[in-house]
């Protein structure tokens, strides 16, 4: 299982200081790509939960909810990092079936993206 | 009739009638025919060991191209350059998983083991990804259409017989995440 890399600052942050985290922290200027997932008619919402746990390891509430996102706006952020690594994480997404793309995070995010729970992740 | 899928002390199990098998294999060859690669691999021994294909173009058949989708929005450049490097092995990937559902397609009574589960669920996702574009599911109105489609007796054409193998399909693999789901629960 591959450990998503929007784990990273945002668990960080909250482990030390036990406080919420915005979406700000995500896309920090050394982070600078999204991976994007696309709603289409066809994927299952389970499957799409079961990926986004089983892939990035995310608890059943932030997968749901990221699925949900996907479903109802049409596309969701998924994960970040570099773009080395969106791109590897794009692959896989491909692999499953979904539809998945990469941007740059400075021109995108406009639906605020993922990662606005309360900081506790899977 | 198949049972659907469930999670129990064996692991995840199923049960499939053997016309249904045959409609499985016969849907996955379909797809494994599509992925397989007009060229053989590249006649370079080192491009091909590394999985670069520098002849790969976006696919024209849009059920392909929703199973090898680019990975840009608005950066053909990028997406091409970004097929080339990675295609291959996805296409490779996903004949994989392909091949090994069909591998299981032997018994009536199905077993999976988890890596089991997941060719499963990746091949039965690939086949209704295809499924749905012959049926032109674009949005889900059309995909609520297509599911209204649910007593045998109505097939009476090309269409109506493919909207009641894509229930057939979607239902099974439902119950496989399902089940899938419930295999994953206990996890620190």
């Amino acid at each position: 299982m591959t450990l998503s890399v929007a784990l990273g600052p945002d668990t960080r942050e909250s482990t030390q200081t036990g406080t919420v985290t915005s979406t700000d922290a995500l896309t920090a200027p050394d982070i600078p790509w999204n991976l994007v997932i696309w709603n289409d008619p066809v994927n299952l919402m389970s499957y799409v939960s079961y990926v986004f746990q089983s892939y990035f390891g995310y608890s059943e509430p932030k997968a749901n909810k990221l699925m949900m996102e996907v479903h109802k706006k049409g596309r969701s952020i998924v994960a970040h990092g570099s773009k080395e690594q969106v791109e590897q994480h794009a692959v896989a997404m491909h692999g499953f079936g979904l539809w998945a793309t990469v941007e740059k995070a400075a021109g995108g995010g406009k639906d605020g993206g993922s990662g606005k729970g309360k900081g506790k992740r899977g | 009739m198949a049972k659907a899928f469930k999670y129990g002390i064996k692991g995840i199990t199923g049960y499939l009638e053997p016309a249904e098998r045959e409609l499985l294999r016969s849907l996955i060859d379909d797809v494994i025919s599509m992925l397989q690669p007009a060229e053989s691999a590249s006649e370079d021994p080192l491009t091909a060991l590394i999985g670069l294909d520098m002849n790969v173009r976006e696919p024209s058949d849009r059920a392909l191209r929703r199973l090898l989708p680019n990975v840009t929005k608005n950066d053909d450049a990028a997406s091409l350059e970004f097929r080339q490097l990675t295609e291959r092995s996805l296409r490779e990937n996903k004949i994989g998983a392909l091949r090994a559902a069909a591998l299981g397609l032997d018994t009536n009574e199905l077993v999976l083991s988890p890596a089991d589960a997941r060719h499963w669920s990746q091949a039965l996702n690939d086949v209704r990804l295809v499924l749905a574009e012959r049926l032109d599911i674009r949005d889900d109105a059309d995909a609520e259409h297509v599911h209204t489609m649910q007593d045998w007796s109505q097939a009476e054409d090309v269409e109506s017989y493919l909207a009641l193998v894509y229930n057939f399909t979607t239902w099974l693999q439902e119950s496989l995440v399902q089940a899938m789901l419930q295999s994953m629960e206990p996890r620190g």
